[in-house]
């Protein structure tokens, strides 16, 4: 066969990605150029409004929000998750295979259930607050709910096993030699790990911080259900944008700045490992 | 020295655990609680679960959903074992091209996807339903399939399909005695994590619901924003033990040696 021939095979994953994703992303940026009018109908006119209303000090505050949501999330979860997938790899086989299927598990485990656990444990009338009240540390139930906090730490829970998995493998493949090199030559525990051990798990660390970082920019139903609306989103605005609220153009134009955000991350992983596609990350 | 870090990492490990699975176990102990509020537990009841049987809308949805689910692992299973599996063929610069595409679904926010499939479906006046749920849901799938498929082949061994192309088998016939039974297993998990990934989606699926077919997810998420009430509990708690039942399933298929080493 001639190599055209061959490339022919490609032909239906081609035909899928592009119409499944080329396409509908070149119409979210001609659209995003577009205006409409009041009843929420697209209007062929080009224009940079859209663009314009993005920087409206309102609009960028929902920007900010967003990210500071998803480095926050990214932060957490590093100094939550390394110690956790650090240990894990180090221990003995069977416990490690043990620990190993307990940080996977929430991945099969319904997002919504995960989120909606969170509604049980802060509320009001939830079992933190019960548990509070009949040990009388407070008298009236501590308002959790509908913050920025409870919407990071949704969030952050939700991502937490996907952080855990990028480092626990970075710390797998670690040479024990070099530690051993290090005490040898007198180092202390801290100097090794701060030295050694990060640099030589900082693809795990970036690479974990990429997959928890680009979701946790557009987890719109766990800031719905724990942030209640109180502080607004990035993945909430656009959701309302496009449905209710009919503002397609704007709705493009806001989808465009979350992509943009997610290849800042993006492109900060692909400096630091070297895994030029991105496939790395998802094995 | 070493024995005193072990113990803080056991204890480290647990409570983690803990943290992981409490919000988890808390659903499912409200899920049997007579009263209707989680201020207090009144005794035992099964009475939430009854009720869910007599939801036409709960049942419509869940029918929704699992057909959605199948027909998007069936689909991906296809879709992502054909472009791993042609990429043996092809030339190197379109091989990367492919693994390039198949990571885009993957690392474009879920949000903009949903709301370019949207305008896009729209645009073609396709009917939103379970076509385009199932079209849509393909997108996060295939990549999965494609990516544990091709892992398999690199670890197959070269020689034995030269030694079947040295004997005279057709290309075809390499594909389909070989090639196809020993990737077979990742396939099947990988339709599995489909699957489930499939069941669970809410942030798609919210832009590809159509009037008459919501999918669980997007219904329970409806139910969850109106507040905390035992019936959501015990829904979850149905919807945790089938997802369990699919992990049960893709255990038995796949060896254990990955986790262990």
């Amino acid at each position: 066969m001639s190599t055209w021939k061959r490339n022919l095979l490609a032909a239906p994953v081609l035909l899928w990605i592009g119409l499944l994703v080329g396409v509908p992303m070149v119409l979210v940026v001609a659209l995003s150029f577009l205006s409409r009018d009041n009843l929420g109908n697209i209007v062929y006119q080009f224009t940079l409004d859209n663009y314009r209303r993005v920087l409206d000090p309102i609009y960028l505050r929902v920007f900010w929000n967003s990210l500071l949501l998803a480095l926050l999330t990214g932060v957490i979860t590093l100094l939550i998750g390394y110690p956790v997938a650090y240990i894990s790899a180090n221990l003995p086989p069977r416990r490690r295979a043990l620990a190993l299927g307990l940080i996977m598990l929430p991945f099969w485990i319904s997002s919504l259930l995960r989120t909606y656990g969170w509604m049980i444990l802060l509320g009001n009338t939830g079992l933190i607050n019960n548990l509070l009240l009949a040990l009388g540390i407070v008298d009236r139930p501590l308002p959790m709910m509908y913050k920025f906090g409870t919407s990071l730490v949704g969030t952050a829970y939700m991502l937490l096993p996907f952080m855990v998995v990028a480092v626990f493998n970075s710390v797998d493949k670690l040479d024990r030699s070099l530690l051993e090199a290090s005490y040898d030559l007198g180092a202390s525990r801290r100097q090794t790990f701060f030295h050694i051990t990060i640099p030589l798990t900082l693809p795990g660390i970036v690479g974990g911080f990429t997959l928890v970082f680009i979701p946790a920019l557009g987890l719109y139903f766990v800031s719905d259900l724990l942030g209640g609306g109180n502080t607004v989103f990035l993945g909430n605005l656009i959701h309302t944008m496009a449905t209710r609220g009919r503002n397609r153009p704007l709705a493009a134009a806001f989808s465009l700045g979350m992509v943009a955000l997610a290849l800042l991350v993006l492109s900060l992983y692909w400096k630091v490992s070297k895994d030029k596609s991105g496939e790395a990350l998802f094995q | 020295m070493k024995a005193k870090t072990r113990g803080f990492g056991t204890v480290y490990l647990s409570l983690f655990f803990v943290f992981l699975y409490l919000p988890v176990l808390s659903v499912v102990l409200y899920s049997f609680n007579a009263s209707r509020s989680t201020a207090q537990w009144t005794g035992w009841t099964l009475d939430w679960y009854r009720q869910l049987f007599s939801d036409r809308a709960i049942v419509e949805a869940f029918r929704v959903s699992i057909v959605v689910a199948l027909l998007t692992a069936l689909l991906s299973a296809v879709l992502g074992t054909f472009a791993a599996v042609i990429s043996l063929w092809v030339t190197s610069r379109m091989k990367t091209a492919i693994q390039g595409m198949m990571i885009l679904p993957l690392i474009v926010p879920e949000v903009a996807l949903g709301v370019s499939l949207l305008f896009f479906f729209n645009a073609m006046r396709l009917p939103f339903g379970v076509l385009t749920l199932v079209l849509s849901h393909s997108l996060f799938c295939v990549p999965y399939v494609y990516i544990m498929v091709r892992l398999r082949l690199q670890e197959i061994d070269r020689s034995i399909l030269e030694s079947a192309l040295d004997l005279g088998a057709s290309t075809w016939q390499m594909v389909r005695t070989i090639i196809l039974p020993l990737v077979a297993p990742s396939i099947v998990t990988a339709a599995l994590l489909c699957l489930a990934m499939s069941l669970d989606d809410v942030i798609i699926s919210t832009y590809m619901s159509g009037p008459r077919s919501t999918t669980l997810p997007v219904h329970v998420f409806s139910m969850m924003r109106v507040g905390v009430t035992p019936k959501v509990n015990a829904l979850c708690t149905l919807i945790l033990i089938g997802t369990f039942f699919i992990i049960g399933l893709s255990q038995l298929i796949t060896n254990k040696r990955r986790f262990a080493k």
